[in-house]
C-alpha cells in the first residue's frame, strides 16, 4: 500500500473518509485507499440537501462491483450540496478521490470537537500501514 | 493470510496477475484487471476462467447408474455416453444438498462436478452412500485441473488448439481429446449464459510439476485466444455473468431447505426414474400439488440503487420476500436481483420496493436472462 495518497491538506477517518474545512462549511469524501480497496466504483449515493447528521452516522452508500459500503460522516452537521455528477459518472470516486470525487458538504455543527476526533495524514499513514 | 486456505494449481500465475482474495477456503482471484471488463469480454468475445476450486469425482462401476440415481433428480439413464446433464442432490426433505453436472464418460462411468463450498460435504454424502452399490467413487479433485472458456469466441478459440471436429459437440456433451497436446475431457458447458466450454485438463497432481502443466496449458488458451482478445476473468465477473444469466448459486439461492421447484429448476428434477432418489416425494408433491414456501423471481431496478442478498422484497409496504442475490448487471447498466418471495405473490411486469437500507426503491418483476437474449447469451450462437 505504499503507492496509496494521503493528502496533506486535510483529515481522515478510521472509515477512510476525508474532510476538508472550506470557509464555514466541511467537504467530505473517501480516500485513495477506500476507493483503491472499494475497485470499480458503480453507485454513490448520499442523503438529500438539509439532512441534520451526528457526526460518525450513516448518510449513504457506495457500491463497487463486489460489495456494498456505508458512508459515514465524519463530521455532524447539516448536508448542504451532494456531488451530483456521481450520479451519472460514480468511477470519478476511482479517479480522482480527493478531488472531482468528493461526495458532499455540510455546515458543521461542532467542528472543532469532531476535528479532535480525526486523523492528521501522518496518523492515517500509520493507520493504513497496520492493516 | 489464512494458511489453511487451499490454492489451484494456477495459483502462481493468480497472484503474479490479479487480484487473489478467499473465497470458500481457497484463495481465487477476484479480479485480473476490472470486472465489469472481463464481463463484456466474456459477452462480447471469450473469456478464461478457473474453476480448478470446484470438486470432481469419478464414481464407476456395474451400479453407477443405479448409484447415481439414488443420489440425483435428473433421469440418469437417459445419458448417453460422452453425455451430460445439470441435477440436483437432494436431502430426505426434497431440500437441495447440492447441484452439480453429471457426465457420462464412459459404459459404467461419471464424472460428478460440484461447488467448491460443498466438495467436503459431498465426498462425504457419496462414500456413505456408496457402501452399498457395486460402484468406487474417487476424490479426482486435486487431480484434474479445471478452466471454463466462456462467449461467443469460445468455440472459434477452442478449434486452434485441436484437429478433432468440435462442431459436433451439442450442449452439455462431454469428450475425451487432446487440446494443444493436453489430453482433456472437453464439456460444451458452462455458467456465464454464453456458448462454452468446461475443460478438465487430465493428470495434472498438484505437485510442481503438475502445477507447471496446468499453468502452461493456460498460456496455450491466452496464446490461441489472442486474436479474439482473450481475457482472464476472475470470480467477481464469475458472479456477475451468471446473476446476469439468471443461474443460481449455492449458498444463495440454493440450500438445505429450498426444494428444485421452489428454486425454479424444474428441468434438474425428473419422475419417470428407477430407483426413486432421496428427496422424491417432496419434490413430486412441490411439482404437481404445490405446498412450496417460497419461489424465486427476478428483479430489476426501476429507480436508482443496487439490490444486494437479504434486502427485504415490499409489495404494497407488505414484506414477500427478500433477494438473494443482486448486483449491477453490466449490460442493463441497472441494479438486478434474484429474490425469494410468497408464492403467487407477484405476477411478470410487476413493480415491487426493494428496501436498501431504508430506502425503499421500486424495481419491476422480470424473468431471467436479464438480457436479451437474441443479442447476448448461449441462444444467438446456437
Amino acid at each position: 500500500m505504499s503507492d496509496t495518497e494521503v493528502k496533506d491538506d486535510r483529515k481522515y477517518s478510521k472509515d477512510h473518509e476525508w474532510i476538508k474545512v472550506e470557509g464555514d462549511l466541511v467537504v467530505v469524501g473517501i480516500t485513495d485507499f477506500a476507493q483503491n480497496s472499494l475497485h470499480e466504483i458503480t453507485f454513490v449515493e448520499i442523503s438529500e440537501v438539509g439532512t441534520s447528521l451526528e457526526s460518525n452516522s450513516e448518510c449513504g452508500l457506495v457500491e463497487s462491483m463486489k460489495a456494498s459500503s456505508d458512508i459515514f460522516s465524519p463530521v455532524g452537521g447539516e448536508i448542504v450540496e451532494v456531488n451530483s455528477e456521481l450520479e451519472d459518472a460514480p468511477e470519478i470516486v476511482n479517479e480522482d478521490p480527493y478531488g472531482k470525487g468528493w461526495m458532499f458538504k455540510l455546515k458543521p455543527s461542532n467542528l472543532d470537537a469532531d476535528l479532535a476526533g480525526l486523523m492528521d495524514p501522518a496518523a492515517y499513514k500509520e493507520f493504513i500501514e497496520s492493516l | 493470510m489464512n494458511d489453511t486456505l487451499k490454492r489451484t494449481h494456477l495459483y502462481d500465475w493468480h497472484v503474479k496477475h490479479g487480484d487473489v482474495i478467499p473465497f470458500a477456503g481457497w484463495e481465487m482471484p477476484v479480479r485480473y484487471t476490472d470486472i465489469r471488463e472481463e464481463h463484456m469480454t466474456v459477452r462480447n468475445s471469450v473469456g478464461l476462467f478457473d474453476t480448478t476450486h470446484m470438486s470432481r469425482f469419478l464414481i464407476k462401476g456395474p451400479q453407477a447408474q443405479v448409484f447415481l440415481q439414488k443420489l440425483t433428480t435428473n433421469n440418469v439413464s437417459k445419458l448417453e455416453i460422452n453425455e451430460g446433464h445439470y441435477t440436483t442432490c437432494l436431502n430426505e426433505h426434497g431440500g437441495i444438498h447440492d447441484d452439480l453436472t453429471l457426465y457420462r464418460v464412459g459404459e459404467d462411468e461419471y464424472i460428478w462436478i460440484t461447488n467448491a463450498s460443498n466438495g467436503p460435504k459431498i465426498h462425504e454424502h457419496l462414500m456413505k452412500h456408496s457402501s452399498n452399490f457395486e460402484v468406487e467413487v474417487v476424490d479426482k479433485s486435486r487431480d484434474i485441473t479445471m478452466i471454463a472458456v466462456q462467449g461467443p469466441k469460445a468455440l472459434p478459440l477452442i478449434k486452434r488448439i485441436t484437429n478433432s471436429d468440435i462442431s459436433e459437440y451439442r450442449r452439455f456433451s462431454c469428450y475425451r481429446l487432446k487440446l494443444a497436446g493436453y489430453d482433456c475431457y472437453l464439456c460444451r458447458t458452462g455458467y456465464t449464459g454464453e456458448d462454452g466450454v468446461e475443460i478438465l485438463v487430465l493428470d495434472t497432481p498438484f505437485n510442481d510439476e503438475g502445477k507447471q502443466k496446468a499453468i502452461s496449458f493456460w498460456d496455450e488458451l491466452l496464446k490461441a485466444g489472442k486474436e479474439f482478445g482473450v481475457k482472464p476473468c476472475g470470480l467477481g465477473a464469475r458472479d456477475s455473468t451468471r446473476l446476469e444469466a439468471g443461474f443460481v448459486l449455492y449458498g444463495h439461492e440454493l440450500d438445505e431447505d429450498t426444494s428444485p421447484i421452489e428454486a425454479g429448476i424444474p428441468y434438474a428434477v425428473k419422475f419417470k426414474v428407477e430407483p426413486q432418489y432421496i428427496g422424491f416425494d417432496v419434490v413430486k408433491q412441490h411439482k404437481n400439488e404445490g405446498g412450496i414456501r417460497k419461489t424465486r423471481i427476478g428483479l430489476v431496478m426501476i429507480d436508482r440503487g443496487i439490490p444486494r442478498e437479504h434486502y427485504p422484497v415490499l409489495l404494497n409496504g407488505e414484506v414477500i420476500g427478500e433477494v438473494s442475490s443482486g448486483g449491477l448487471s453490466p449490460i442493463l447498466n441497472k441494479g438486478i436481483a434474484l429474490a425469494y418471495v410468497k408464492p403467487e405473490s407477484v405476477n411478470m411486469g410487476d413493480t415491487v420496493a426493494i428496501d436498501i437500507k431504508g430506502r425503499m426503491r421500486k424495481a419491476e418483476v422480470t424473468k431471467w436472462p436479464f438480457y436479451n437474449p437474441e443479442v447476448y447469451g448461449v441462444s444467438r450462437t446456437q
